[in-house]
């Protein structure tokens, strides 16, 4: 709680203000809503850095998970979601097959990331790949360089994906239709032009 | 049997206990109180604030006299804390002890009907009318004394073990030292210095080793296992297996007529064996021949054919010559001791550290455990004590080591609890680098730094003082630089929140203990708990931390949860000092819970011997026919062949059946009869 400073200047009571608390502004029910959507015990984490140490975006970015574990736990959901450093985890799960408290970091930051998409808060380029999934089937559609390189490997130009098989694009579009996902995406990308 | 206090007309008193508020925060002690003052039987009830208390006990004792009561019957806490005081209570008032009976309001009740006071008053009443039932039916028992076999038995032989047998010993009480090893020492006898003091470890161990060695009390008996054990409390018959050692001891050959004879130590045979195998004691980084001793402290100074490599060549026999030591015809042998009293120093290993491959155990050459470290920096270790990376044989300036290497560790793969030395011999490890190695660094990946005991947080200083670095990170994971074999450690500096990628020269895991491979076997032969991690479970963790749940049965040392050297001696003085009080008493007395045989009843059908998981029970012939006999003092009264007797003909003292029944019918029938 930030000690209330009986200055008399208005404007210095605004520039000597306490702005490192942060219990009192914290929300108690944010990490028990990353723990229901990830599936994790989030609040055991015991903050050994385990997961900032096998994380391969860390040494190449200012992103560091167990920071946002802290957080969580702390319930700074503002601080968090408005965050872009969330959008940088690879989910490569190297956190999760190491972390000693046996718990799943990288499901954790998922549940942090649609929390935040539910507030609108996402990267440009994560709604592009929902586009391009929608449209292809693949957040990385295939193009000319691969199927060159797929044909020297002696290997059908498309893989064996929905490149193949646009049959099965209704099926997949019905799933994002059914979460709003592509109707999102292309509103926020529109919003945002 | 005694004689029998027979219940006239059972006039019975209720005491409630408020426990402060343990129980009167949830519990309407008065209406529990007030409602057992309209049960039948109840002759007295009354309330006070702590029962336990001298003022508490004496209303026990007052009312007796008074309402010249048959029973008495105390609602408080759990029996397993207050049983004792209550029977006391009642034996002053001049009753028998066995006439009381205790109603668990508080763990059982208010504890955990914390915020249901209504419920739980309704349970506290249902609780004092069920004992009241069955203390109208309790009778007069006498508690038997069996002799306690003036000797004790120590299994394990390492600093706990030794301090335990010295320890009895000492006190007169013929000690046998039962060790599976050659040699006794144990681990402490594989470190090279010991924190804080940093005294070399060997040099103050050798000292006892010698002592348990030569001490007239203590028959040491190494390279020995437990085969089976069977009795109770002041007679446990232990059977041992002395394993084929295929060398005699000078007073075994003087036993086989060869004068002057026996093993000298002098190592003749160890010279000329032509078989060589990796040394367990120094963790396989040095050579043993098939006939060897593990170190040239041993203790007894006894050489021993490893017979699972020997290949029966006699070049050792001829080499041993007059003294005829080495009969390479040995085999197991099997004595049986009887013992009063023992206690269990089983030790530990450690976790296979290998498991956690992210850190490379034994597939990177550079990463060490810090038992490796040990013999490594060890002046009698196999490089004469230089430091150096099993690589190359460089000695190795930048050394990383890693704390919590499978503790603290949640994934199965791993240990959840702390193993509590790592962090002061990394300490120490870090100090003797610096000391050995000019312009060495160590480097201390750790979590917390846990230097709880007594000069341990000033070693930390100190040790920081020196010039080793602590990063606050746990280790993510070690890779291997090809052709260096230099190691990149990764991890985070979480004080930085900055993950580092360090190259290191070397690294030591300091790997998480976990219960030596014995000591499952030789719990389940004493017939002992363990903790879920496989510890052996003490009878209470804080009040009873030596004894066990097995009457007459003691534990010292890692055996019970990882500890260091202070607290396993600590621990060996009070479990020797436990395991001699049964010994010195010179009898137990045991709860007189036994089966007794309605011999009139008896078919003599023998079902019930054979039931008996305590080997009890006999068939007898009295009076022209079988009937069952109850060895008193090896019944635990566990009540199985009494449920099971189809003639209803085993009376199970204290536990009678028209005393159960009594009981259900009270819970049942909600006091109406």
């Amino acid at each position: 709680m930030a000690v209330k400073k009986d200055y008399k200047d208005q404007k210095l009571v605004e520039k000597l203000q306490d702005r490192n608390y942060y219990v009192s502004d914290s929300n108690p029910e944010f990490i028990k809503e990353v723990e229901r959507l990830g599936r994790t015990a989030a609040h055991m984490c015991y903050q050994c850095g385990t997961c900032t140490g096998s994380c391969p975006s860390a040494p190449r970015s200012s992103y560091r998970i167990r920071l946002f574990m802290r957080k969580a736990i702390l319930g700074l959901e503002e601080e968090v979601l408005t965050d872009p450093d969330l959008w940088l985890c690879t989910t490569c799960y190297s956190c999760t097959d190491r972390c000693p408290r046996n718990l799943a970091p990288t499901d954790a930051i998922m549940a942090m990331r649609n929390l935040a998409f539910k507030r609108d808060i996402v990267p440009r380029n994560f709604l592009k790949t929902v586009q391009a999934i929608y449209k292809t089937g693949h957040g990385v559609p295939n193009n000319d360089a691969n199927r060159a390189a797929r044909k020297k490997l002696g290997l059908d130009e498309e893989p064996e994906t929905t490149h193949k098989y646009p049959e099965y694009l209704p099926g997949l579009r019905k799933i994002i239709d059914h979460y709003k996902m592509k109707e999102k995406a292309d509103r926020i990308l529109a919003e945002g032009e | 049997m005694a004689e029998v206090k027979k219940n006239e007309e059972p006039r019975i008193g209720v005491f409630v206990c408020h426990c402060g508020t343990n129980i009167a925060g949830s519990i309407d002690v008065k209406a529990v109180m007030e409602y057992a003052q309209t049960l039948p039987n109840v002759a007295i009830a009354d309330d006070y604030q702590y029962m336990c208390s001298t003022p508490g006990q004496n209303k026990i004792a007052e009312a007796i006299a008074e309402h010249n009561l048959t029973g008495v019957v105390v609602a408080a806490c759990s029996p397993r804390l207050h049983e004792p005081t209550f029977r006391n209570a009642t034996a002053e008032g001049g009753l028998n002890p066995f006439r009381f009976e205790m109603a668990n309001i508080r763990e059982q009740n208010s504890w955990v009907h914390m915020h249901q006071p209504e419920e739980a008053t309704s349970k506290a009443k249902d609780a004092v009318r069920i004992a009241v039932a069955k203390a109208s039916l309790l009778e007069d028992l006498i508690p038997k004394s069996v002799p306690v076999e003036k000797a004790a038995m120590v299994v394990g032989g390492g600093v706990g073990g030794m301090q335990a047998a010295l320890d009895l010993a000492n006190a007169g009480i013929k000690t046998y030292l039962v060790e599976k090893n050659p040699t006794i020492g144990g681990r402490m006898s594989q470190l090279d210095k010991t924190f804080p003091t940093l005294d070399c470890s060997q040099c103050i161990l050798t000292p006892k080793m010698v002592d348990v060695y030569r001490h007239e009390g203590i028959e040491l008996l190494t390279y020995t296992e437990v085969e089976a054990v069977e009795g109770y409390i002041g007679n446990f018959d232990v059977t041992l297996r002395k394993k084929a050692r295929g060398v005699l001891t000078p007073a075994e050959a003087e036993a086989r007529g060869i004068v002057g004879g026996g093993c000298t130590g002098c190592g003749d045979c160890e010279a000329v064996c032509p078989v060589i195998k990796p040394n367990p004691f120094e963790l396989g980084m040095a050579p043993r021949k098939a006939v060897y001793i593990y170190h040239p402290q041993v203790s007894p100074l006894i050489y021993t054919v490893d017979f699972d490599a020997c290949v029966k060549c006699g070049l050792c026999v001829e080499a041993c010559g007059e003294k005829k030591a080495i009969d390479l015809d040995a085999e197991d042998e099997l004595i049986t001791v009887k013992v009063g009293t023992a206690i269990l120093a089983t030790g530990y290993d450690i976790f296979p550290i290998e498991k956690k491959f992210e850190w490379g155990y034994k597939n990177y050459d550079n990463v060490i455990t810090s038992l490796e470290f040990e013999r490594l920096i060890c002046a009698s270790g196999p490089t004469g004590g230089h430091l150096v990376r099993p690589s190359d044989g460089e000695t190795p300036k930048k050394v990383a080591f890693v704390l919590c290497a499978g503790s603290r560790d949640n994934t199965g793969v791993g240990k959840p609890y702390c193993s509590r030395f790592c962090c002061m011999y990394s300490l120490k490890h870090a100090h003797q680098i610096i000391e050995k190695i000019p312009g060495a660094v160590p480097y201390i990946f750790y979590m917390d730094i846990r230097s709880f005991g007594k000069m341990y947080e000033e070693f930390y200083y100190r040790i920081q003082d020196e010039g080793a670095k602590f990063i606050r990170g746990r280790v993510a994971n070690i890779t291997e630089d090809p052709v260096t074999k230099n190691l990149h450690v990764n991890a985070e500096d979480t004080l930085l929140g900055r993950p580092l990628d360090m190259e290191v020269d070397m690294v030591v895991l300091a790997a998480a203990v976990e219960p030596s491979a014995e000591t499952e076997k030789t719990r389940r032969l004493f017939g002992l708990s363990c903790s879920q991690d496989g510890w052996l479970l003490e009878a209470h963790p804080k009040l009873n931390p030596c004894g066990t749940t097995t009457a007459g049965v003691y534990l010292a040392g890692v055996c019970q949860g990882p500890k260091d050297i202070p607290d396993t001696v600590a621990q060996a003085e009070g479990a020797a000092s436990a395991a001699s009080i049964p010994i010195h008493k010179g009898e137990v007395e045991l709860e007189p819970y036994f089966a007794q045989c309605i011999e009139e009843k008896c078919a003599g059908c023998g079902l019930c011997v054979n039931l008996c998981p305590y080997g009890a029970l006999a068939l007898v012939e009295k009076d022209g026919r079988k009937v069952m006999q109850v060895t008193e003092a090896k019944c635990k009264g566990c009540g199985t062949c009494g449920g099971f007797c189809p003639g209803g003909a085993i009376w199970m003292q204290h536990f009678a059946t028209p005393q159960i029944v009594a009981q259900i019918d009270a819970f049942l029938l909600g006091g109406e009869q």
